[in-house]
C-alpha cells in the first residue's frame, strides 16, 4: 500500500493557523449567542406577523432574506430561532455527553456487573424509537422547554455512553492504568486524571456530532407537539415548514439552512482546533 | 486453545435475551401510557362510547392490557407474533416483506457507506491538519447538518424531476435487473449514505488520532516511522474498539428503518410500519416491530463488542 | 410575477370552464367572461383550447393507471365501514358500487338500485338492477343489501357511519330484488345517505373483507395495508364500456413535495390533495392541469359555551371579529378556499343560505366585546394541531391578531397522534375539522343538534332540535329550504364554532389522464376516478 508522506513535524507543531479556524468557529458560535440574546429588540418585524401578501417571497428591500410560507418576514424568524436552537441545543448536548461520558468511564473502569447493568439499560432505552418516547413524554409530562432539553438530552445518553465506555475500555487495559490501581487510586481519580484525557479528543468529537444530532431532531420533536410553540420556531423547524419552498429554490428555506450549517460547522471546527493543551495527557 | 469468543457470545446471549425482555416491558408500559387505544383511534371522529365499547369488545380490547401482552409474550416463545389489531392480518405477514426492503436498503448502504468512511477517515487522520483534512471535516458536517428531508427532496428534484434519470418513487418489487436495482437505489443509498457515513468519518478520524497520541505511537514515530506506516501498522489496530462501535451506532440507525427516506421516496420499510403501529396503538405489531429493532441492535453492538476484544490483546 | 398569476386564474378552473362550454356558452361568450376576470387574451384563448379538446376526446380503452393518495397506514381497510382514509375510499370505490351514486350537482343517481321510492319519507322501497354479480360470481341479490345495512349498527363492526345508520330501524328483503327499509322518523334524504362511500354493498355474510369481492368496476389484485393496492379490470362489470382502463394502482405517499415530484417525473398520472403552495409548480406546466373541488370540508375554531372562557358572554362573538377569514383564505389557504360563515352548509350544498354574510374583520369591535367580558388582557389558551388541517396557520393569525389588541392567545400546539381523542370536543378552545357530507340534516345531527355526538361547543338549542326534525320529515323542498336557511343563521349567530373558510381539495393530474370531473363527496371524482377516466394512448 501506499502511503502519502507527510513530514511528520508540520502537524505535530501546534500552528498558528490551527488556532485561526478554531477562532472562526468561536466566533460565528459567539455571533449567534449574542443574536440569541439580543433577538428580541433587533427583529424587523414581529414573528407572527404576515408581512408579505406573497410567499416564498424573493429577498428584497423591505424582507432581507425573503419571506415564509405565510408571508411571514424570514430575519426575524431566524433571528428569534437562534434562541431555541442555540440555547436549547448547547444544553441538551451538554447533559447528554456529560452524562454518558461519565457513566461510560465508569462502567469501563469498574467492570463486572457495573458495566453489564449500565451497558445493558443503555442499550434497551436505545432500542426504544425517539418518536414513541417523545409521544410518551408529551403524554405523561406535558410539553416546555426543560421537558424538551431533557428529552433530546435523555435520547442521546445511550450512544455517547456506548463510544466513551468503548474508547476508556481500551485505555483501561493500559500499562499506567494499572499502575495507578495499584498505587490505591479510587475510581474517581482513575476517571478523572486517567482515562478522561486519554479519551477526549474522541469524546468532543463525540459531542460535535452528536450536538449536529440534536440541532436536527430538535424540529421533529416541536412537530410532535414537545417544546417550541408557535409562533416561534427553532431553525430546523423553519426548514421543515418552508421545504415547499425548496423547487422555487426560495430563500426561506435556504436560509434557516445555512445558519444550522454556519453554527454546527462552528462547534465542530472549534472542537478540533481547541488548543493542544487542553487534549495533552495530565502526565 | 477454544476461540476466545465463544464463552463471550453464549453469555452476550443470555443477557442480550434479558435486554429484549427488558425493552419489551418498556415499550408495553409506553404504549399503554399514551392516551386512546385501537378502538377509539380507529373510530376517529366516530368515536362515541357505544362505538367504542363495541368495537374494544369485538378486537378482545376489553382484556386487562397485562393479560394481552402476556398472551402476545406467550406467542413469542412459540414463534408467533401474533395478530394485528388494526387489520386482524398476521403480524407475521405484515413484518416479513417489509423488514425484507429494509434490510436490503440497510445492507447497501452499509456496503457504500463503511469502506467510504473508513478511507476517508482514515485518511483524514493520517493528513491530519491539511487542507484535505480540512476538507472533510467541514463537507461532512456540513452535509450531515443538512436534514435529511431537504438532501431527498433536492435529489429527487435534480435527478427524478429535472434530468428525469431516475424515478421519484422507490418500488423495491419492481427490481428485475440490475440496472432497476440501480435505479430505485440510487437515491435512497444516496441520501442514507450521506447521514451516516458522516458520522463514522468523524469517529473513525477521531479515534485514529487519538491512538496516534498514545506513547507507543509516539514512539514509532521518534523511531522514524513515516506517519502514514504508524497509523496503518500502530494506531489503527488499537482504535478498531471505538471505530467498530461508531459503525455500529451508526448502521443501527438503519436497523429501525429510516423514515425520512421511507416516506420521500415511498419505499415500504419497517420505520413506517412502527410509526403506524404507534398511530394505531396496535400492541402487538409495536411490540414485535421493536423487537425485530432491538434485535438487529444488538446484533450490531455485539458484533462491535467481540470484534473490539478480538481486536485488543489486553481485553481478551 | 406576471399576469395569469395576478388575476389569481389557475388551470384548476379549466373544469369551470369546461362545465360552462358543455352547458352552451359560446366562444365569444366565454372569451368575455374571461376577460371581464382580466386574463389576457391570447392566455384565455389557450385555456378555452384545452378546455374544448378535453371534450372533444373520446374514451380509450387500455393502459395502467397510477395514481397517489396522502395518507395510508396498516389500517387501511376494504371494508367499506370502516373506511376512513381517503385511500380507503378510493379502493371501495373501484371494488364495491353503491346503491346510488351522488353527482357533480349534489343529487343522487341510481347505481346498484334502479328505484327509491316512499310516500310519507319513512317506509323505503328500493328496486335493485338485476343481472349484477359480484367479483365470485355470485348474483347481487336483496339479502346482501339487508346484510350491508344491517352491519353498521353491530357495534362491533366499527361503523364510522353508525350514527346515521341508526334510523334504520326496519329491513326486509321483499323478494329477491326489493328491499324495504323503515326509518325511525322520516328522512327525505334517504337517497342521498345511500350514496356515502360507508354504504357500499357487500356480499351477504361477508366476514374476511381483504378480497374485496363487491360488484365494483375493478376486481382486487393486491392489497397491502400501508403499502399498496392493485385493481384490475372487472370483464363483467354490470356498467357497458366501462371502465376504460386495464388496471390501476394505487398508493399514498405523505411527503406533499415527494407526491408532486412523482408526478413531476412521469411516475404517477394523479398526485391527490397538494398543498396550496405548490400550485405554482403545476400551474401553466405543459402536460398538466389542476382539479379543483369545494366540497364543504373545513377547519373551525371551537369555543365550549360551557367553559371559560367561551361561558362569558362576548367572548365567542369577539373571536368571531378577530378571526380575519380574508387573511385565512389568502395567505393560510392560498385562495384555495371560500370565505365562510361560521355554519356548516357550504355554498357547495343545495340548501347553501345565500344571505348570510360572514362577519367582517373588525379587532376594535373584538376589542370592545372582550373588554366587556373582563378578558382583556388575560392569556387564554388555543389547541391546536396538524391533525385539522392548516389549524396551526390560522391559530398564527388570530394569535397575531390578538397581540394587536392586546389578548394573548397561548397557541399550544399538540401531537396530531390521538388529537380526535384527547383535545377534540375537549378543550375550552380548540381546532376540529369537519369533512363534508352530503345533506345539512347530517351535518346539523351530527354537529349541532343538542344530543349531537360531536356537538363541538356544546350549542343547545330546542327550537333548533324542534326545527331540524321538521326540515327531515318534509318531502317539500321549499320548504325545507326555508327552514334550512332560519338553522344556518342560529349556527352562525348562537354557536361557539367559527367557521373561516370552506377548504379546497387541489389534485395535480397529468394531461394523459382523461374525463376526470369534480365531485361534491371530495377530490379525485368523489375518489371514484378509476372507474371514469380514461389515459391518452
Amino acid at each position: 500500500m501506499t502511503t502519502i508522506e507527510t513530514p511528520a513535524a508540520k502537524s505535530r507543531k501546534p500552528a498558528y493557523r490551527t488556532n485561526l479556524v478554531g477562532l472562526v468557529g468561536m466566533a460565528i458560535i459567539a455571533f449567534w449567542a449574542i443574536i440569541a440574546l439580543i433577538a428580541p429588540w433587533i427583529i424587523p418585524y414581529p414573528v407572527g406577523e404576515i408581512v408579505d401578501l406573497d410567499y416564498f417571497g424573493p429577498i428584497s428591500q423591505q424582507f432581507w432574506i425573503g419571506s415564509d410560507y405565510l408571508g411571514r418576514d424570514m430575519l426575524s424568524r431566524i433571528l428569534m430561532g437562534a434562541r431555541y436552537t442555540v440555547g436549547i441545543s448547547l444544553v441538551a448536548v451538554s447533559i447528554s455527553c456529560f452524562c454518558g461520558v461519565v457513566l461510560g468511564m465508569i462502567a469501563a473502569v469498574s467492570g463486572g456487573w457495573l458495566d453489564t447493568l449500565l451497558s445493558r439499560f443503555l442499550d434497551a432505552m436505545n432500542s426504544i424509537p425517539s418518536k414513541l418516547f417523545g409521544l410518551v413524554v408529551v403524554a405523561a409530562v406535558g410539553s416546555s422547554i426543560p421537558v424538551l432539553v431533557l428529552t433530546l438530552a435523555i435520547i442521546y445518553i445511550p450512544g455517547a455512553f456506548r463510544f466513551a465506555r468503548a474508547l476508556a475500555v481500551n485505555i483501561n487495559t493500559m500499562d499506567f492504568i494499572t499502575v495507578a490501581r495499584t498505587r490505591g487510586e479510587g475510581t474517581l481519580y482513575l476517571i478523572t486524571s486517567e482515562i478522561l484525557p486519554n479519551i477526549i479528543g474522541p469524546v468532543l468529537a463525540d459531542l460535535g456530532l452528536r450536538f449536529v444530532f440534536i440541532v436536527l431532531l430538535l424540529s421533529g420533536l416541536s412537530f410532535l407537539g414537545l417544546g417550541v410553540q408557535p409562533p416561534y420556531a427553532d431553525w430546523g423547524a423553519l426548514v421543515r415548514e418552508n421545504i415547499g419552498g425548496l423547487p422555487f429554490g426560495a430563500p426561506a428555506v435556504i436560509f434557516p439552512s445555512i445558519a444550522i450549517a454556519t453554527l454546527t460547522v462552528s462547534v465542530n471546527l472549534l472542537i478540533d482546533n481547541l488548543p493542544q493543551k487542553i487534549r495533552d495527557r495530565s502526565e | 486453545m477454544t476461540n476466545p469468543a465463544l464463552p463471550l457470545i453464549a453469555s452476550r446471549l443470555v443477557i442480550s435475551a434479558i435486554t429484549l425482555l427488558i425493552v419489551s416491558v418498556a415499550v408495553f408500559f409506553a404504549t399503554t401510557m399514551l392516551p386512546g387505544d385501537t378502538a377509539t383511534i380507529l373510530l376517529g371522529q366516530a368515536a362515541t362510547p357505544e362505538a367504542v365499547a363495541g368495537l374494544r369488545k369485538a378486537m378482545h380490547l376489553d382484556e386487562p392490557a397485562v393479560l394481552r401482552f402476556l398472551y402476545w409474550a406467550g406467542g413469542l416463545l412459540s414463534g408467533d407474533l401474533g395478530t394485528s389489531y388494526a387489520n386482524d392480518m398476521p403480524i407475521a405477514d405484515l413484518i416479513a416483506g417489509r423488514f425484507v426492503s429494509s434490510m436490503k436498503l440497510a445492507g447497501i448502504t452499509a456496503l457504500v457507506s463503511v469502506p467510504l468512511a473508513l478511507t476517508l477517515g482514515i485518511t483524514a487522520a493520517m493528513l491530519k491538519g491539511s487542507l484535505y483534512d480540512r476538507a472533510v471535516t467541514v463537507l461532512t458536517i456540513g452535509i450531515i447538518s443538512v436534514p435529511e428531508f431537504m438532501i431527498a427532496t433536492s435529489a429527487v428534484l435534480f435527478f427524478a424531476v429535472y434530468l428525469q434519470w431516475l424515478p421519484a418513487i422507490s418500488f423495491a418489487n419492481e427490481t428485475v435487473t440490475w440496472s432497476d436495482v440501480l435505479r430505485v437505489y440510487a437515491m435512497p443509498v444516496l441520501t442514507l449514505t450521506f447521514g451516516v457515513a458522516s458520522q463514522m468519518i468523524r469517529m473513525t478520524r477521531a479515534a485514529v488520532v487519538e491512538t496516534l497520541n498514545t506513547p507507543y505511537a509516539e514512539m514509532a514515530l521518534l523511531k522514524g516511522a513515516s506517519r502514514g506506516r504508524v497509523v496503518l501498522r500502530h494506531a489503527l489496530p488499537n482504535a478498531v474498539g471505538p471505530i467498530v462501535n461508531a459503525i455500529a451506532l451508526s448502521l443501527s440507525n438503519l436497523v429501525g428503518g429510516v423514515i425520512i427516506v421511507e416516506t420521500i421516496f415511498n419505499y415500504p420499510g419497517i420505520a413506517k410500519l412502527m410509526v403506524d403501529a404507534v398511530a394505531t396503538r396496535d400492541l402487538p405489531l409495536i411490540q414485535s416491530c421493536a423487537m425485530v429493532f432491538c434485535v438487529g441492535y444488538l446484533i450490531l453492538i455485539t458484533a462491535a463488542d467481540v470484534i473490539a476484544i478480538l481486536a485488543n490483546p489486553r481485553l481478551r | 410575477m406576471n399576469d395569469s398569476k395576478l388575476t389569481n386564474w389557475t388551470s384548476a378552473d379549466d373544469t369551470m370552464v369546461e362545465r360552462a362550454i358543455r352547458s352552451g356558452a359560446t366562444r365569444r361568450e366565454l372569451l368575455q367572461l374571461l376577460l371581464a376576470g382580466g386574463v389576457a387574451a391570447a392566455a384565455g384563448g389557450t385555456i378555452l383550447g384545452r378546455a374544448t379538446s378535453a371534450i372533444a376526446a373520446t374514451p380509450v380503452s387500455g393502459g395502467n393507471l397510477k395514481a397517489a393518495g396522502w395518507s395510508s397506514s396498516t389500517a387501511d381497510t376494504l371494508d367499506p365501514a370502516k373506511a376512513s382514509l381517503s385511500t380507503d375510499y378510493v379502493r371501495c370505490c373501484a371494488f364495491y358500487n353503491r346503491l346510488t351514486y351522488i353527482q357533480a350537482d349534489g343529487t343522487p343517481r341510481m347505481e346498484l338500485a334502479e328505484s327509491i321510492e316512499s310516500k310519507d319519507a319513512k317506509v323505503w322501497t328500493i328496486r335493485l338492477r338485476s343481472g349484477v354479480t359480484f367479483h365470485d360470481g355470485k348474483p347481487l341479490t336483496a339479502e346482501d343489501v339487508v346484510f350491508s345495512m344491517k352491519r353498521h349498527l353491530d357495534p362491533a363492526v366499527g361503523s364510522k357511519v353508525a350514527k346515521i345508520a341508526k334510523q334504520m330501524t326496519g329491513f326486509k328483503a321483499v323478494d329477491k330484488l326489493t328491499v324495504e327499509i323503515t326509518l325511525e322518523n322520516p328522512n327525505g334524504d334517504l337517497p342521498t345517505i345511500l350514496g356515502m362511500h360507508h354504504f357500499m354493498i357487500v356480499a351477504d355474510g361477508t366476514t374476511d373483507f381483504s378480497k374485496g369481492n363487491g360488484t365494483g368496476p375493478f376486481v382486487r389484485e393486491v392489497f397491502e395495508p400501508g403499502v399498496r393496492s392493485v385493481g384490475l379490470k372487472n370483464k363483467n362489470y354490470w356498467k357497458p364500456n366501462l371502465p376504460n382502463i386495464d388496471s390501476f394502482e394505487f398508493f399514498a405517499i405523505g411527503e406533499d413535495n415527494a407526491r408532486i415530484n412523482a408526478l413531476l417525473s412521469g411516475d404517477i398520472h394523479l398526485a391527490a390533495n397538494i398543498n396550496p403552495r405548490s400550485v405554482r409548480l403545476i400551474d401553466g406546466k405543459e402536460g398538466f392541469f389542476l382539479l379543483k373541488t369545494t366540497g364543504g370540508n373545513y377547519t373551525n375554531l371551537n369555543i365550549r359555551l360551557d367553559l371559560s372562557p367561551g361561558d362569558k358572554s362576548g367572548f365567542v362573538e369577539g373571536m368571531k371579529y378577530l378571526v380575519n377569514r380574508e387573511q385565512i383564505q389568502k395567505s393560510a389557504l392560498r385562495g384555495l378556499g371560500e370565505i365562510a360563515n361560521d355554519q356548516p352548509i357550504s355554498p357547495a350544498n343545495f340548501y347553501f343560505n345565500p344571505d348570510l354574510k360572514p362577519k367582517a374583520f373588525d379587532p376594535d369591535k373584538a376589542r370592545f366585546l372582550f373588554e366587556k367580558a373582563g378578558l382583556l388582557g388575560q392569556s387564554i389558551p388555543i389547541v391546536a394541531s396538524d391533525a385539522a388541517n392548516s389549524a396551526i396557520d390560522m391559530a398564527m393569525i388570530v394569535q397575531a391578531a390578538g397581540a394587536e389588541i392586546g389578548m394573548k392567545f397561548d397557541v399550544q400546539r399538540v401531537p396530531p397522534d390521538g388529537y380526535w381523542d384527547n383535545y377534540w370536543l375537549k378543550s375550552p378552545v380548540h381546532f376540529g375539522n369537519i369533512n363534508a357530507r352530503p345533506t345539512p340534516d347530517i351535518l346539523f345531527s351530527l354537529l349541532y343538534a343538542s344530543d349531537a355526538p360531536w356537538n363541538e361547543s356544546q350549542f343547545k338549542s330546542e327550537k333548533f332540535d324542534r326545527m331540524l326534525l321538521e326540515a327531515r320529515g318534509s318531502l317539500d323542498q321549499a320548504k325545507r329550504r326555508e327552514i334550512y336557511n332560519e338553522m344556518q343563521v342560529m349556527v352562525s349567530e348562537e354557536a361557539g364554532t367559527i367557521v373561516p373558510a370552506y377548504l379546497a381539495n387541489v389534485d395535480a393530474v397529468s394531461s394523459k389522464l382523461k374525463g376526470l370531473e369534480t365531485n361534491p363527496l371530495g377530490g379525485m371524482m368523489g375518489y371514484s376516478f378509476p372507474e371514469y377516466t380514461w389515459l391518452e394512448a
